[in-house]
């Protein structure tokens, strides 16, 4: 069987990072979710992947090229306009051979192999199969009603704010009568599945482990913490360097060429990538992961956070519940304020408006290449473009 | 729902045989039986009990030959006897059959065949067809012909295996509206309900489909259309999982399987007939004391009858747990309502005995049938809720509770304590019922998921209500406790001041089943209660009915569930407290369908 995996999308939602990659090569727990899509297929045995892209396609073909490194072949179909999902499906038919094929959404995160189970439903069954979770809130997404035999009976494409139900996980066993499907409704794939539920039916096949759907920065965060919840042991390479005496506690993975200064603890599960460098007497916490090539200097706490790679975090800064984007760097004492003075849950000023995240706990987003000087602090929620540069807050 | 399977050829044939329906066991459990030739004559064994019973007393696994059938019963209609045991011979017992399914028009073909002098052993519909089969191969000498002459002649739902003498080496296979798989091996063919059957022997698969035959040979099988009689190409599915994950269909646990059978459930205890029901409100009415018992889950729900009874029909019942029954001094006269899953609970056996020593009337409402219980006691309604395989009981104790709505509602109407007219009014609520069960599952399951998970970690809940809605969070409590291992308590909520409330505190949470609004007096005392929790700092989470503010604003978290009819308000919060305990015991990883310490039927004292 081979895959189709949707990584072309452009979701303006997830600025500030968003502009420089596609959703997929968004790097949670030191991996990319593409990487983590693409092992999960190749564990259920799938190893012909067709992935169709666009937006920021160079960083994928960079990072995955033909797939040899991860055992697949990945083939690359170019979706030339961004006309959605239908459209994305539509191009691939000329790449799978009339035969039932696995459709993934590039943008979903497990914390288990998923493909094992929706393969499963779908070989014990023979039919279309569809995943489908629960997510933390409904209301990004359409929900479906389940009758007792898990077959689909429902689309609500809007639900209302008293109904919260399983919904779409963003990946299906689809038959090749799809593109006849897709082509009578003009590529709107929403119409497709209901049609599929009203004749031929559509089986659900329920995910109770953890997932994900980015579709906000913040849930960047909460996707670094489910895939670390799932670490039990730690992993330290051979080449790093702990120098003196630094202090480990728990899941604490240390990529290669790593030093870590004296007199730093680290609280798992943490995660600190290839070649980065952490000053003496810092505070590393739970659910902390650094990118490659990063550098934390002296005296500095990060909690809860993604450092996307190549990030300097200057002496005596705190960091926590905030994302760092790729070569991003701050001066010295800077201060992510991660909750609000009442403990309200904090709102976000995205370019989409006001958004209320739900979350108590939260810091800054701050985008690519962004340059903070010295001594800053940022607010709850704050979000910094790529880019931008902050220059030193100087008293004199 | 019933189990079958064939095997063609196959080494440790009985054994293999008799493991196929051991893991269809699932479907049914009432009775089973085996037919398989040998020396070219048909050999049957078959009983009633479940598979690991019925093999100590046939030794079915040491049955011998190269080709059989088997199946395990689930009775829906027809009692558990031998004799209604699958397979069924034909007269002549050259043709033995297999059967999954209804034959509709079985009862106008059974007086044919009656009247051209054919005896019948049983009352099925399945051996009218085995006798068909006689019949049309007499005419026609071709088996094939024979086979599909029978098939013409029958309607309904059906998926059918055959075996004959006269062709040692096939089993013939149809598929109506009843599932049929082939699992294919190496030298040797399968066939069954699902793939269960086969899954230990062969991962190669093919599905039929909607009126295809099948003549199953041990290196060859052919597939054809009954419509058309043309040839059928099918692709060979590979199966790769294990056996444990198949059975659940799509579902990680049976507790959520079983959840999302309850409007399926309801709907078959809704179909009961009123004679039945009405059977037992009389036997009320007519004794002079009455008792409503239960063990565990059960227990709780006869006290949550015993309140619809009270409220409904002006009857006030003892609700008594079958362990503690022996407190009750028993005379000639007196009525008890015993209900139990199984049929088998050893309390609950124990205690009915005795009733019946003492000279009392004894009814039962039970899910499987052919079990003790419903055997031993004047009066039974089966509750048809089809096999609860989870340990915790869920679907089974709604229809339960459903069940004795119904009785309730009989017995007002009997004692004319409630008009004709508001009885119709509650017997369109009651058709409804189903629906809003499926609606509940389907807009509300990620409300509680979300509740269920930010409160897993609690390690100390009082589940708390007011008149009937006290039953279900003493009910509710028990399945958190269950399949949690949380501490829950359920008392009624005015209860809590005289003690309990002294070990409120910010960790100890408190779920209120809170009444719709309409149910003034009770709602009020709810809220009360829901107050001195709050305000000494205790974190209280509500099951409470849309539009009610005041009940909201007390609570930190809440369902609010659609507007429904007060008469089943109660079991609708039974089911969403079944969710909650669901998806809390999921995020703690514990095992669900098989708690510690537990197991589902408790047959010793």
């Amino acid at each position: 069987m081979k895959a189709v995996i949707l990584a072309a999308n452009r979701s303006t939602r997830l600025s500030p990072f968003i502009e420089t990659r596609c959703k997929p090569m968004i790097r949670i727990a030191g991996q990319y979710i593409l990487d983590n899509t693409i092992r999960f297929l190749k564990a259920a045995g799938i190893h012909d992947i067709v992935l169709v892209v666009n937006h920021q396609q160079e960083l994928v073909r960079d990072v995955f090229g033909s797939g040899q490194e991860l055992g697949v072949n990945i083939e690359y179909v170019v979706q030339d306009e961004l006309l959605g999902i239908g459209h994305a499906l539509s191009i691939c038919q000329s790449s799978l051979e009339k035969k039932p094929f696995l459709l993934v959404y590039g943008d979903v995160l497990t914390d288990n192999n998923p493909f094992l189970s929706i393969l499963q439903t779908y070989t014990e069954l023979d039919k279309e199969v569809a995943m489908v979770a629960l997510p933390d809130s409904s209301k990004e997404f359409g929900n479906v009603y389940l009758d007792h035999e898990m077959k689909i009976s429902r689309l609500v494409e809007k639900p209302s704010d008293d109904q919260a139900n399983y919904v779409f996980a963003g990946m299906f066993v689809l038959f090749p009568k799809i593109f006849e499907l897709l082509e009578k409704n003009n590529n709107d794939i929403s119409r497709c599945y209901e049609q599929m539920i009203e004749t031929s039916g559509l089986q659900a096949c329920l995910w109770e482990k953890g997932w994900i759907d980015m579709i906000h920065p913040w849930h960047i965060l909460v996707a670094n913490r489910m895939l670390m919840s799932s670490w039990e042991t730690a992993e330290i390479d051979n080449s790093a360097e702990l120098r003196g005496h630094v202090h480990l506690e728990g899941a604490v993975w240390i990529g290669p060429n790593v030093t870590v200064e004296s007199g730093t603890v680290l609280k798992g599960p943490c995660y600190i990538g290839a070649d980065s460098y952490i000053g003496n007497n810092s505070l590393i916490r739970n659910y902390s992961a650094i990118g490659p090539n990063s550098i934390v200097g002296y005296g500095s706490e990060l909690k809860n956070c993604v450092l996307f790679g190549r990030n300097d975090v200057g002496r005596l800064s705190f960091v926590g519940d905030s994302v760092l984007g790729e070569n991003a760097s701050t001066g010295p004492g800077l201060t992510t304020v991660n909750h609000t003075i009442d403990f309200s849950p904090v709102i976000c000023q995205t370019g989409q408006g006001t958004v209320e995240t739900g979350l108590v706990k939260l810091g800054a987003f701050v985008g690519d290449s962004v340059i903070i000087g010295a001594r800053h602090v940022l607010g709850p929620g704050a979000i910094l473009n790529s880019g931008s540069t902050f220059p030193d807050s100087v008293t004199l | 729902m019933c189990g079958i399977s064939g095997i063609v050829h196959s080494e440790n044939f009985g054994r293999n045989l008799l493991n196929s329906i051991r893991n269809l066991e699932y479907r049914g459990y009432d009775s089973c039986g085996v037919a398989v030739i040998q020396n070219g004559k048909i050999d049957l064994r078959k009983n009633i009990g479940g598979i690991d019973d019925v093999n100590l007393k046939e030794r079915l696994d040491q049955m011998q030959g190269k080709i059989g059938i088997a199946h395990t019963r689930w009775a829906t209609h027809g009692s558990v006897t031998q004799e209604n045991a699958h397979p069924h011979l034909s007269a002549n017992r050259k043709f033995a059959v297999v059967h999954n399914g209804i034959i509709s028009n079985y009862q106008q073909l059974r007086e044919r065949l009656l009247s051209e002098g054919v005896c019948f052993e049983s009352l099925t519909d399945t051996e009218v067809f085995v006798n068909l089969l006689e019949k049309s191969f007499a005419e026609s000498n071709d088996l094939e012909q024979a086979f599909l002459t029978a098939l013409q002649q029958i309607e309904g739902s059906f998926s059918i295996v055959m075996l004959s003498s006269h062709d040692p080496e096939h089993l013939y296979c149809v598929k109506k509206e009843s599932p049929l798989l082939l699992g294919l091996g190496e030298g040797c063919n399968y066939v069954g309900s699902d793939i269960n059957a086969f899954l230990e022997y062969t991962r190669k698969a093919v599905v039929l489909d909607e009126g295809e035959y099948v003549i199953l040979g041990p290196n060859d099988y052919q597939i054809r259309s009954l419509k058309t009689g043309k040839k059928v190409n099918k692709s060979v599915l590979q199966i790769d999982w294990d056996l444990e994950t198949s059975k659940k269909g799509g579902y990680s646990h049976y507790m959520l399987k079983e959840i999302f059978d309850e409007p399926q459930t309801v709907r078959q205890a809704m179909q009961i007939p009123k004679e039945q029901i009405s059977a037992i409100a009389e036997m009320f009415d007519g004794s002079s004391r009455s008792y409503l018992m239960g063990v565990g889950t059960t227990y709780y729900v006869a006290c949550i009858s015993q309140y619809y009874i009270s409220t409904i029909a002006d009857r006030y019942y003892s609700a008594l747990s079958s362990d503690e029954f022996s407190v009750v001094d028993i005379h000639k006269g007196d009525m008890v309502l015993a209900i139990s899953q199984s049929g088998e609970t050893y309390d609950t056996k124990t205690a009915l005995v005795n009733a019946k020593d003492c000279g009392a009337q004894t009814a039962a409402i039970v899910n499987v049938m052919g079990s003790t219980i419903s055997m031993m006691v004047d009066h039974v309604i089966m509750q048809g809720s089809g096999p609860e395989i989870c340990v915790v009981s869920t679907k089974a104790a709604l229809a339960q509770t459903f069940i004795m709505v119904r009785v309730a509602l009989e017995l007002g109407l009997i004692r004319g304590r409630i008009t004709k007219k508001v009885y119709q009014k509650y017997q369109r609520d009651l058709e409804e019922f189903p629906e809003i069960v499926e609606k509940i599952l389907n807009e509300q399951s990620g409300f509680v998921r979300n509740i269920a998970r930010d409160t897993s970690h609690v390690e100390h809940w009082l589940f708390l209500g007011c008149g009937v809605y006290y039953p279900v969070a003493m009910e509710s409590a028990l399945k958190m406790k269950e399949v949690t291992y949380q501490h829950a308590e359920g008392m009624p909520a005015g209860f809590l001041k005289h003690g309990t409330l002294s070990m409120v505190e910010s960790a100890v949470h408190s779920l209120f089943f809170v009444p719709p609004p309409e149910q003034k007096e009770l709602h009020e005392r709810t809220l009360i209660a829901m107050e001195q929790v709050k305000s000494r700092g205790g974190t209280v989470i509500a099951l409470i009915f849309q539009g009610d503010d005041r009940a909201q604003g007390l609570a930190s978290q809440s369902v609010k569930i659609p507007p429904v009819s007060t008469l089943f308000a109660p079991l609708i919060q039974m089911i969403i407290a079944q969710m909650f305990a669901y998806y809390a015991a999921l995020d703690l990883g514990r095992n669900i369908d098989k708690p510690r310490n537990l197991a589902k039927s408790v047959t010793v004292g």
